[in-house]
Formats: C-alpha cells, structure tokens, sequence
C-alpha cells in the first residue's frame, strides 16, 4: 500500500529540534509534515540530563556556548515556564578537587556574563542538605532544567493546531528521490504497517539527530561529520536535591545531579561510540559513575536507582578534538548543502537541547527564505500553548490532579506515578501521534506511565488491560506490544539491578511471566491446552 | 521497663513462613517433632494458588512433569528436585495438598500429567495442582466449553475482554461480560475485599442476582479469583447453586486473593497443629551449636529465643528477604551461608529481556548437600543440625521452570526427614 | 469535613520517613504491590490508601499529605505492615501528620479526650477527676459488699504501697457503669491476689497520642508510671483495653521513662491463673451452645505481644465457652482487621467513615454466625456495638469478664448489661 502526501516542508525527526523547526514555521505561515521513524524524542532529545544550562558548565572552555546557552535558557524560562523547573544550581568543589581552578570559576563566569553568587561551605549545605563536609567550594548559577517531553509535545501540537501540519510517527525516511538538483519526492516506510508514504515537498529538513550524517549521506550529501558520544545517565527513585549539582571541576564523567521533577538524574559519562546504535547502559558506566559521583554526594552510594539510560550526542567533528568527546564542539551547525548540488534540503546538527530554539529559528529562517516567506521567527517571544493531551509528562502532575479532583471512579493505572485512567484516555484521544492505535508504549511516552520505581511492572500489566477494555488491542499483539515495552525498559533497567531494585525485579519477573506468560509467547507450546 | 525474653525449646525451628517453611512444619509434626516457625509476610502472599511441580525444562512446555523431573536428573544434577526421588516428590506433594483440603482448601489431587492452568491474560500455564474453585476453569479449556467471563468495575487486575480475546484462538466460545460488584461502587475495588465481603450470605445472594441476567443459557462462569477467603470451595458451592451455573476462579496479579487465602489458612491451622508461629517477626540473630541452633526474634514488646535441636532454613529469595544484594554481591540474610552467585553484577542479568535460558542470578542461592545441608565456606555443611529448603537453594530457576510451590514443598520433605534423622541420632 | 488550615507546615515525609522507619524497611523498599492497600480498611477514604500514602510521599506530595484528612481514617493499627513483605509502616508517617495538624484543625472529639486527660492527674478522658474515682469505687464496693454476701469481706484498695499488682480502669465503668467495675474486683478476690488501684494515672486510655500530642502522650504516660514505681508495685495489669496498653510501654520506649514494673495484660493473667487452676471456670453454663468469637484488639495482639496474646485469649475463650462453641473470625490473631474504633476514630466524630471502617469487620462477624463478640478492649467494644447496630447485626458484645463471672456463678444481677436476653438471668437465684 502506498500513500501520497504533499507539504511545504518535510522535517525528518521529531526530537526537539525537529519539533521546534515545526512551530517555527508554522508560526510564519508555513504548513510542515513532522516525520519520526520511531516516536517523539525516541533520540538525544528523550535521552538527556534535562538541564537548562546556565552555561555554567562551558565557561572555562567555550565563552561563547556558555553565553548562547544562558540567552536561549532566558528565552525558554519566559516562553514555556510550565515545561521547566528553575530550581537553580551550584557548582562545587570537594577535597579531591583542583581548588585553583574552582576558584577561577566566578572570573569565566563574568567573562560570559553569566552571573554566579559565592557560597560558603554551611550555605551550600543548608541549601543542599546532600552536600557533605567535604566541599571545599561553591557557587550558586541560575541552572534550571527542562521537561523535554513536555517541551516536544507542545511544540508539535501547536504547529498542528497553527494550520495544515502533521505528524507521522513510526516513519522514516528511505530514500529520495533526486533530480536537477532537488529532493523531489522522499520516499518513507511506516515502520509499524510496513506501508510505504511518499511525501512531496518543497524544502526537506534533516534534523535527525545522530543521524543527521546517515541522513545527509542518503541525500548524496557527504558534507556533514558527526562524532557520536554516548552518555550515560542514572534515575533515582526520589527527588535528591532541591537544585542542579556540578562538579566544579574540568568537565568530567558523574559530574551533574539534576532533578527532574520527582527524581533526580546523576551523569554523564562520556564515550566515543562508533555506531548510534551503541546505545545502551552498561554496568561498568553505572559503577563508574557512581564512583564518581559519591565524591560529591556520598548519599548517592545509599540511593535507591530505578533506572539507567543512554543517549548519543552527536557532536560536530572539530579539528582539535581528536578522540574526545568532551572537548569536541558543542555548537551546533545549519549544513545548506548547496555545495553538494542540493537546492531544498537542509540538515541541522549538533548543538543542545538548551539551544534547540536558536537552532530551529537559524533553519527556519533560511528554510522560509528559500520557500519567499518574510516572516521573522517569532519564537522568542511567541508563549509556548499548554493543552490537556500534552501535560502528562509533568512528573507529578499527574498525583496531584488527580488527589485534586479526589475522584474515585477514576482508576489509578500506574500507582508509582498515579497517573489515572483519564489521563490515559486523554492521551489516546488527543496528544499529537493519536491514532487508534496508540500504544503502551505511545501512552508511556507521552505520560509518566512505566517510570516510577516498578517501572512498568504493574502499569503496563493495567494499561494493557485497558486498552483491551476500550478496543484499542484486538488481538494477542496487545501482549506482545507490552512485551516490546517492557524489553525497552528492561535495557534501562539491568545495570541498576541491586538493593531494594532486586526484589522490585523479581516480582516483575515473577508477574511477566508466572502471571502473564510472556517468556513462553511464542513457543510452540504456549497457551495451548493439551 | 524490663524487656522480656520467652524462652522456649523446640524440635525443630523453621525459619520462613513461605510454602517451604509451611510444609516443613507440617512435616515436622507428621513426624511427632516439637516445632517453632518464625517468619513474616512474603512472596507466598502473591501466590496465584497453583501448584507447579515442573513445567517448563529448557523452555519447553512439559506435559509430564515427572519425566521431566528424571531428565532434569541426568542433565543438571544440582537442581534441588533432582536430589529426590520421584517417589518421595509425590509422597511430599500429597500429603501437603491433602492438607490443604483439610484446612478448607481443596486441591485437586497432583496427577500424572500438568494441566493448562488460565492466566488472567489469556495465557496458560503448566501446573499439577490446583484450587478446586480454578479446577473448572482448566477443564472447560480443554473442552472448549462455552463460558461467560466476568470482570468488576474498578478492579484492577484482570480484564475479561482481555482475556476472551487472548484466548479466542484456542477457546471461541468465550464472552466477556463487566458487573458492579454490591456495594463497592464507583472505587477501586480490591479482590481481597470482595472475597471477604462474598463470604457472606447476603453478598452471595446479590451477586448471584446481577449473573443470572447475563446467563443467557451459559453453564459456565469464570471470575476473578473472589470466591471467599476461609472458604472458598463453599462459597463457590453456594453461587452454584443460587446461579445454576458451574463456576471458576481465575487468579488476578498482586494484590491477589489465593495468597492470602494460604497464608490466612496456615496462620489459622499450624498454631492449632501445635506449631509456635511467630508470623509477623524476623529471626535477628542466629547461632549454630554443635547439639542444635539458637534463635532471636525481637517482638513489638518482649524477644523470643528459640533453642532447638535442628533448624530449616526456608527464608526465600529477595522479595521475602532470604536474599539480598548489595552493588557487589548477593547474600544470604539469615547466617551470612555464602551464596553461589556469578562472578560479577554484570553477569547478573542478561543483556536480553527474559533471555530464554533464565537470568543466571536466578539460579544463586545457597548450595547443600545430598542431606539438605547448606554447604559453608570451606564446602562441607555448616551444620549437622542446619538444613535448608525452597526457592533460597541454588540451581534452580523457579520463575521460568514454573516449579515454584512443588519445590518448596518436595525439598520442606527432603530438608525435614534429614532434620528428623540427625535429631533421633543425637 | 476535617479540613487542615492553610498556614500549617508541611512535613518533609521522606525526611521524616527516614528518621523514624526501622533500617531495612524504609520506604525505598517499597516493590508497589499493593498488598497493605488490600488489606486496609480504611483503603479508599479520601481517596488515599497505604500504598498511596507512601507513593506520595515519594512524588515528594508533602502538602497533600500534611493535609490530608485521611490520617485520622487510618487507625494506626500496623496491619499494613504487618502484611507488607518489606515490613512497611505507614502508621509511624501518618502518626508523625497528625502530629503536624494544629490544634484547632484536628478532630474536635480527640483533642477534647487528651485535654481532659490533662486536666488532672487521673488522666481520665471523660474527665473524672481522681477524688471523684475513689468515692465512685468506694461507693460501689460499698454496695456490693451490702448487697452481696458473698463478697461482704471484699477488699477493693486504692493506693496501697506494695502491691503485687496495680491495675488500670477505663473511665467509662467509673463514670457510666460503675457497677461493671465489680466482676473484675471478684476476679481479683477470687484468685487472692493482692492488687490495688492508683489514685493517681488509673484511667486506662490515651488519647494523646492518637491526637498526634507527643508532648501530652509523654506527660500523661510519665504520670502513669510515676505513680506505678511510687506505689512499688511490680506488675502493671493492664484491664479490658487494648490502647493504654500499648501506649504506655511504646511511651516508655519512645521518651526513654524510667520504669520498674512490669507490663502485663489482664487476658494473658487470666490465662494463666486458669492454668494455675486459680480460676477454676468451664463451659458447664453454656448449656443452649452459644456461639462466640473474639475481637483481637490489634493495640494488644499485633502490635504490642504478638500472637502470645492471641493464644492466651482463645484459651481463655475455649474454656469458657467451650472448644466448639468458639468460632474465630478470618484473619485473626496477629493478622486480624483492626474494628475501625481504635486510633481516636471513635472520639473523631467522622462517623461516616469509621462505619464504612468498620464493614470490613462486621462482614468477618456476620459470617462466624457467632451470638457474641468478646472484646477484651473498650474502643472495639464500643465500636462493633456500635456497626451492630448500624449494618444490623443480631450478635452481642461483651467482656471477658462477664463471661469468667458467670462460669464462676458469682454474676451480681445489675453486671449484665452487655448479654442478651438468653443470658440475662443465668445463674440468678430463681425469682419463684
Ligand atoms: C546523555 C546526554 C545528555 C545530554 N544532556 C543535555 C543537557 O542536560 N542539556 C542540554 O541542553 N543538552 C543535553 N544533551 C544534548 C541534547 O539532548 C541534544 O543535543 C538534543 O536533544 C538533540 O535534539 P535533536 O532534535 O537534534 O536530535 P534527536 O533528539 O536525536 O532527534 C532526532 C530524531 O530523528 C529521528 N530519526 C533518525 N533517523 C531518522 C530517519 N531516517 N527517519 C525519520 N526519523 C529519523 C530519531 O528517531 C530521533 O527522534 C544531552 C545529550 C545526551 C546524549
Ligand atoms: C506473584 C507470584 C506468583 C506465584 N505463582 C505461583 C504459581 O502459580 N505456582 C507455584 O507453584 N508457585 C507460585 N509462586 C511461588 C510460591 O508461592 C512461593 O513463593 C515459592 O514456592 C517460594 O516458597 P519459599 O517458601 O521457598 O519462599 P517464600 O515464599 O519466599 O518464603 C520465605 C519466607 O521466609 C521468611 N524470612 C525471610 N527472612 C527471614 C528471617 N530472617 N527470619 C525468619 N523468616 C524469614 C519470609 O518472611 C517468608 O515468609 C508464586 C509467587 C509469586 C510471588
Ligand atoms: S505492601 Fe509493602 S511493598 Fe507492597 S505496596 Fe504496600 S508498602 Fe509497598
Ligand atoms: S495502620 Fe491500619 S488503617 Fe492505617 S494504613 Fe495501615 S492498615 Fe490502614
């Protein structure tokens, strides 16, 4: 089965920049179809610390990043504050730290402009109660961080609500069909039916994210070069700190704790990977991590994690970088490709999510040029619309609304989170990707479904009953869907298997396969009676 | 304030309050042995009810378990059921399953054969026994008779629409139907306490009035499994009898209702067997003696010390807290006995999601010896007088061989006739 | 409704959580299962439950949980920990809530309890003040002693230094029914043992620490054991009640009070004394086979001795109703539903869900079929007459007591007021 849809603009991957490209356009005028071969932030966007970089972290090496970040992370505290948590942050030192340089650190900040307040040791501690004794130094800087599903959604249903755009998940791009110089039909597969959708238009938009260069290339453009480096992030089962924590030492592995809402992430580590799809936790990345960062939070050796996950960033290949990924730019770069020969194709690489805005904005602006669109971005200034679909990801949110509404006949579905069978149902009817079939994991993606400390273990169990209930799954695949699901949790899942996540894993176990028999699906003997 | 410590002597103390510990006791006073049981709430109270002996072996779905029990001999001799004859295995899995009808749970009688036991998924699994309220359910299966299933509204848990429609391939006849359980409206409704509530007349009578509309001429009903709780098979009698129809439960997921119906069971029958339970504390320090083992519990308000003669170990895995782990290393709660165990974390678990050859930390536990003795750092037994039972032992991977209860029931029997014998040698 | 004002503070609860739960079973430890929500009573009201409780607290929902009503539903009965394979308490966090709530927003009828407990040094809840409890007990004792012969030499002592026992009262005999106090002073005349009251610290509740009053709870207790160690006397016997038993030894563990007695509860003396053959009582007078279950009072059975307690009190009832005549509720012992009166519900005035509390338990009775519930404590007592009355049960309640005096024929006529009419006139002389 083939399909046929014609658009202003393909944008190829629905991270945040791909998203924010949408809006971007569409609040000029200019309709766009959002494609993803997976779902909404399936990449980097989906994978990431969440920070709101004050910039803090590249003063000392980068002056103009640190500054660019601290500009769009004003921008996005105005225009979509229910998306962030400007908790604050602070940078500190510990007794192994180089006090020399932590002492430099309020000279970078002023050279970037970023402004940055002394602690002492018992102020950082009253504010921090998980900061040891051991902290030699302090600073407090406007760190904030971001929900960047929140920040997705939104962004992918205003640019629908704005005109004639849309969004196709689970589609990717194959190939393209090229002639005279132009990108006249991308040819791309619906992943999930195996049909094939071609779309006709006018400009195409690579924002894919590591896959930028594979994209590029499939483009015949051999301009763009990436240089993957996975990090990895651990998810504790409660909220550690009030604020953002850095090490304030040369950038380094287990350097950040950030909230993210009712859990804090503690990371990155940083390794060159030579595939993208080298992306999955490992234990010794855990153990890593967690050496390092008990340094800074002995807390953290006690801390109960639920979850671990990986993201790979795809970062311009600088000169000098060599090898490492820490020093490699975190700047990102709008490729026109008008020296391969290509007149309507664009690809927008590297950067941060913290400057997913300004990125979207520089390739909107060359993208509406080439189309004889004069609008100017007014993303900078235009407020960020929340709607009902689109604000479960909130963590938290979800518990309090409904322990407001206090009413019972709304089934709690995931008792971790509390997020209530009304939510569920507002989601399949009406987030962006809503179609019949929304799955488990679609609901998962776009609510807090699966991410409290059973991880799944219940919810997916509950949710999966209920799409059966409301004819959403009409067959055995609503099983083998949850099944799908929860071997995607249990990547994250693995290397944090110890303490009080054991016996939350056995029970798991015990319920997948003793309740459900999901170990069995598939041999030739299952479910079969004799 | 004085604390208090009772003192009290004993056989047989049997530390855990799973099936394993359940049965050792039972066993234990079969034998006319003295006993203590300490222990506290744990997996069994998730139980679906079922009893498996051995239902899958390298994945593989067994209809003849005892075969599989001769092949698991020669191919993974660790294996704690492969310690034991076939023999002993059936004389252990009657007895207790006897006794569970004595108690007021009847069971089906283990046979030669497992049987497709329904899942509340609509998926099945291979047991040898189980609840004669449930029993139906695994017959009308395999004759593909005509069934209404019913679920609750505000249950969570089980889906009828879910399961008719997993099961539509293998049994068509199903039709799905959703009541308002009496008086539990508009709410989450928990199994337990429709169960609790269906014990009495006047709620059996109003439920039975809401499935005779639905009937429609269907002679068999499947529920959710929340026929009672002391009295299961009496209270599913009765709506029998006021619908007309046969009826059969299907367990839900935790919190379920057959869990709590053995622990209630055992709670009420092994103090009235003579058995001291202590049901809702720990054992906090545990000293092994040449001539037996010592025991603390430290209660609410005064502490116990147990001395007995011999002592089985049946503390479970991690969710009853037999086991535990730190970032490095899985151990044994109760004595510090070392724990077989992959060399490290990473080779806990496996990269692939329910990997068909089991997750090897499954399979850690502690090691014993043809006599049910746990084995000490040096391999030989930690004790003559120290004996160990159920899902703690390694070598076995119950989860994914589906032989959960049967083998803690085979290896109480197993651990209690070795403790019996170095009693009466002493 | 109970509603909290705004300006109170919010509790940090996974702080609090941390400082009060036991190491190993923190809330951390949590695997979600749902088995204490199942098992709770109060599971539902205010849309909260156990397992929400801890869920909360761990989304970090301080407000809500600073605020919300429902920890004056739950009992603090333990029965969730009690089936929580991690051992989880919810009780110490929400007992820790109640504390938070500001005097004037906690329920009135509690509050007014503790108050009255403070007023003197009678600790009495209804406010007897202690002369007023000495002329009460001299005044009945009087009466029985004119009234009946058997008991014209009876000794009922009040501050008398050197007792082997000094035992407790519930204000409610004292204050409503004086008479009732009478067949524990028989029990105690009959087996000779040398007991006596306190004038000071006699009333056998506690309210203060239901009402979250830490600092009440400790005062009260402190004047309680004072009052013991004064007299010297070596066993404390705590009397039908399950409460001020477990409060005051938990009291004295928690505020570190110096106390040279030794707690005991009245069932478990019973049971012994009828081992000891000192109270000589049968089923005999169980002639129409009677059917009676017993309420653990969870203060008593799981929260304070354990199924020790449990196993005294059925030996206790078996003997006196006979083995067979006996029927136990499911769950009981250590496992059994807390009747939804005790944890200040009673006093709370919230009616409407101490009744809906109390389902539960009236389900258990109703299908025991039994005639009479025995309630070696004053609160369960009161409230499964109470959800009787209300859910329209056809059983009885009473007190062990009762029961022990009429096997022993020593019964007074005005002592009935809890039996039934099948039992009203047992072992009365025959009024032809
Ligand atoms: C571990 C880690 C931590 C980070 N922490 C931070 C932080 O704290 N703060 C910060 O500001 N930044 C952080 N970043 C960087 C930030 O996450 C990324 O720069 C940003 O999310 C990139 O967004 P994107 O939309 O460009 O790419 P992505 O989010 O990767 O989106 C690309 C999308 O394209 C889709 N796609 C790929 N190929 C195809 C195809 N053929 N057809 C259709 N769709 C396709 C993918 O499915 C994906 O959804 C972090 C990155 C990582 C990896
Ligand atoms: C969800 C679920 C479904 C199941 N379904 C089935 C099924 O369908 N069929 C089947 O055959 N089996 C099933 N089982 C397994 C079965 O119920 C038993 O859990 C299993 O057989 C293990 O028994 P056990 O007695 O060895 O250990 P457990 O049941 O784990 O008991 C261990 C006991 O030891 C106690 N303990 C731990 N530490 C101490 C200590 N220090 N002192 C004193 N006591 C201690 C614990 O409190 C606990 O009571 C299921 C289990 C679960 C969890
Ligand atoms: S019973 Fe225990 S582990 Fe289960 S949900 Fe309640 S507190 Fe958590
Ligand atoms: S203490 Fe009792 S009433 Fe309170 S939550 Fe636990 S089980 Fe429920």
């Amino acid at each position: 089965m083939t399909s046929l849809r014609e658009t202003d603009v393909l944008i190829i991957g629905a991270g945040a920049t791909g998203a924010g490209v949408m809006r971007d356009l569409a609040l000029r005028g200019i309709s766009s179809i959002l494609i993803d071969r997976s779902d909404l932030n399936a990449g980097a966007s989906g994978g990431n610390h969440g920070l709101l970089h004050s910039g803090g972290r590249y003063v000392s090496a980068d002056t103009r990043t640190a500054a660019e970040c601290h500009r769009e992370a004003d921008i996005l505290k105005r225009i979509a504050p229910h998306c962030i948590d400007d908790c604050g942050g602070m940078f500190v030192a510990v007794e192994w730290d180089d006090e020399t340089f932590a002492r430099r650190f309020p000279d970078h900040c002023r050279d970037a402009g970023l402004p940055c307040k002394e602690l002492s040791t018992d102020a950082a501690r009253t504010r921090e109660p998980a900061l040891p004794g051991t902290v030699i130094a302090a600073y407090a800087v406007p760190d904030a961080t971001i929900d960047p599903f929140a920040l997705v959604l939104g962004h992918v249903d205003h640019a629908i609500h704005l005109g004639d755009s849309a969004y196709l998940p689970h589609t990717a791009v194959d190939v393209f069909e090229i002639a005279n110089g132009v990108i006249e039909m991308a040819m791309c597969r619906d992943l999930r039916t195996g049909a094939e959708t071609r779309i006709r238009a006018r400009q195409v938009i690579n924002a894919g994210g590591a896959s930028t260069m594979d994209i590029a290339q499939r483009a015949g453009c051999s301009d763009v070069k990436l240089l993957y480096s996975k990090g990895t992030l651990l998810v504790s089962n409660t909220r550690i700190s009030k604020g953002v924590i850095n090490r304030l030492r040369v950038p380094g592995d287990g350097d950040i704790l950030a909230p993210g809402g009712t859990v804090s992430l503690l990371g990155t580590s940083s390794v060159t990977v030579p595939r993208i799809e080298d992306n999955r936790p490992t234990v010794a990345e855990i153990d890593h991590i967690l050496a390092e960062g008990t340094q800074m939070l002995p807390v953290l050796e006690t801390t109960r994690f639920i979850r671990a996950f990986s993201g790979v960033r795809p970062l311009l290949a600088a000169p000098d970088a060599g090898g490492n990924a820490r020093r490699a730019s975190r700047r990102f770069l709008l490729f026109d490709h008008e020296d391969q020969g290509l007149k309507n194709f664009v690809t927008i690489a590297g950067g941060k999510l913290t400057t997913f805005r300004l990125m979207a904005e520089k390739t909107a602006d060359l993208v509406a040029a080439r189309l004889g669109n004069t609008a100017a971005s007014t993303t900078s200034t235009t407020p960020l619309p929340q709607g009902d679909a689109i604000r479960w990801t909130e963590p938290g949110l979800a518990a309090r609304d409904w322990y407001r509404r206090a009413d019972p006949s709304d089934m709690i579905m995931c008792e971790c989170e509390m997020v209530a069978q009304s939510a569920v149902d507002d989601i399949t009817a009406d987030a962006p990707g809503a179609e019949s079939h929304m799955s488990l994991k679609a609901i998962a993606q776009r609510s807090r479904i699966g991410k409290g400390a059973c991880q799944g273990a219940f919810c997916a169990m509950r949710v999966t009953s209920h799409l059966y209930d409301t004819g959403v799954y009409d067959s055995r695949g609503g099983l083998e869907l949850m099944r799908a699901f929860l071997a995607e949790r249990y990547r994250g899942v693995r290397p944090v298997l110890w303490g009080a996540q054991l016996p939350q894993a056995e029970l798991a176990e015990i319920l997948h396969c003793g309740l459900a028999g999901l170990d069995l699906m598939g041999s030739s003997t299952t479910g079969e009676p004799e | 304030m004085k604390r208090h410590t009772r003192h009290v002597t004993a056989d047989l103390a049997v530390i855990g309050t799973g099936i394993a510990g359940c049965a050792a006791s039972i066993f234990a006073r079969d034998l006319g042995l003295t006993v203590a049981q300490i222990g506290h709430s744990g997996a069994m109270a998730y139980t679906t009810g079922y009893i498996d002996l051995l239902g899958v072996l390298d994945g593989r779905v067994l209809d003849d378990p005892w075969s599989g029990l001769d092949a698991l001999r020669s191919t993974d001799a660790c294996h704690p059921l492969a310690r034991m004859t076939n023999h002993d295995i059936r004389t252990a899995f009657d007895r207790f399953v006897r006794l569970l009808g004595e108690m007021g749970l009847g069971y089906t009688a283990p046979g030669d054969r497992n049987v497709s036991a329904l899942l509340p998924y609509g998926t099945t699994k291979p047991t040898l026994s189980l609840p004669d309220t449930m029993l139906p359910g695994s017959d009308a299966l395999h004759r593909r008779a005509p069934a209404l299933i019913i679920d609750f509204e505000g249950l969570q848990g089980f889906s009828a629409t879910e399961f008719c429609t997993n099961m539509a391939s293998v049994w068509p006849g199903l039709r799905p139907a959703r009541l308002v359980f009496p008086g539990l409206e508009a709410r989450p409704v928990f199994p337990e306490v429709m169960a609790r509530t269906l014990e009495t007349p006047v709620a059996q009578e109003q439920l039975a009035d809401l499935i005779q509309p639905l009937l429609n001429g269907a002679e068999t009903i499947g529920l959710p499994a929340i026929l009672g709780l002391q009295a299961p098979d009496r209270v599913r009698a009765r709506l029998e009898q006021l619908t007309g129809a046969t009826l059969f439960e299907i367990p839900t997921i935790p919190p379920g209702v057959p869990g709590i119906r053995l622990r209630e069971a055992f709670e009420r029958e092994l103090p009235r067997r003579g058995v001291l339970l202590e049901p809702q504390n720990k054992v906090s320090e545990a000293i092994l003696r040449s001539t037996g083992v010592d025991l603390t519990v430290q209660g609410a308000l005064d502490d116990l010390r147990i001395e007995a003669s011999a002592a089985v170990l049946a503390s479970g895995r991690f969710l009853s807290g037999g086991l535990k782990s730190d970032r490095y290393r899985v151990k044994e709660t109760v004595l510090n006995l070392p724990v077989r165990q992959p060399e490290t974390r990473d080779g806990w678990f496996s990269a692939e999601y329910l990997d068909p050859a089991g997750y090897p930390v499954n399979k850690a536990g502690i090691e014993i010896d043809a006599a049910f003795r746990p084995l000490g750092p040096d391999g030989v037994p930690a004790s003559d007088r120290l004996f160990a039972a159920g899902v703690v032992l390694a070598h076995q991977d119950w989860v994914r061989q589906r032989c959960g209860a049967g083998l803690a029931i085979a290896t109480a029997y197993g651990a209690v006739q070795a403790a019996a014998g170095s009693i009466n040698a002493r | 409704m109970l509603k909290k004002s705004a300006e109170t503070a919010t509790i940090d609860f996974l702080a609090t959580a941390r400082a009060l739960l036991p190491e190993g079973a923190s809330y951390d430890a949590c695997v979600g299962c749902g088995l204490c929500a199942s098992g709770c009573p109060a599971s539902g009201m205010f849309g909260m439950d156990p397992r929400r409780f801890i869920n909360m607290a761990m989304l970090g929902m301080n407000e809500e949980l600073s605020t919300t009503p429902w920890v004056w539903a739950c009992t603090q009965c333990k029965r969730c920990a009690y089936i929580c394979p991690m051992g989880i308490d919810v009780s110490l966090l929400v007992g820790a809530s109640r504390s938070n709530w500001a005097k004037e927003d906690k329920p009135k009828g509690i509050v007014r309890s503790c108050a009255a407990q403070m007023l003197d040094e009678s600790t009495s809840a209804i406010g007897l003040r202690s002369e007023d409890f000495v002329e009460i007990v001299e005044e009945t004792a009087d009466e029985l002693r004119q009234n009946d012969p058997r008991f014209a030499e009876i000794e009922v002592r009040i501050d008398k230094p050197g007792a082997k026992f000094i035992i407790n009262q519930n204000s409610r005999e004292p204050a409503v029914e004086p008479e009732e106090m009478a067949p524990i002073w028989k029990i105690f005349d009959y087996v000779g043992a040398d007991w006596t009251y306190a004038s000071k610290g006699w009333a056998a509740e506690n309210f203060c620490m239901f009402s979250g009053d830490d600092e009440a709870w400790r005062d009260m207790v402190k004047t309680r054991v004072d009052a013991i160690n004064d007299l010297g006397a070596e066993i404390w016997v705590n009397t039908e009640c399950g409460h001020s038993f477990y409060t005051l030894w938990k009291g004295i563990d928690r505020f570190g009070l110096e106390a040279n007695f030794e707690p005991a509860s009245m069932v478990s003396l019973y049971a012994q004394w009828i081992r000891e053959g000192k109270l000589p009582v049968n089923s005999d007078w169980n002639v129409d086979n009677l059917k009676f279950t017993v309420q653990d009072p969870c203060q008593l059975v799981r929260k304070s001795l354990g199924d020790t307690a449990a196993d005294d009190l059925r030996f206790v009832v078996e003997t006196l109703v006979g083995k067979d005549n006996f029927v136990d509720m499911q769950p009981c012992r250590s496992a059994n539903y807390c009747c939804g009166g005790g944890g200040g519900f009673l006093q709370a005035g919230m009616s409407k869900e101490r009744r809906a509390y109390g389902k539960r338990k009236f389900d258990q009775i109703v299908t025991t079929k039994a005639d009479y519930v025995l309630t070696p404590c004053h609160n369960c007592h009161s409230q499964i007459d109470d959800i009787g009355a209300h859910y329209g049960g056809a059983y009885h309640v009473t007190h062990l007591w009762t029961l022990i005096c009429i096997s022993l024929g020593i019964l007074g006529p005005d002592e009935r007021k809890y039996l039934g009419p099948e039992l009203a006139a047992i072992g009365l002389p025959d009024p032809q």
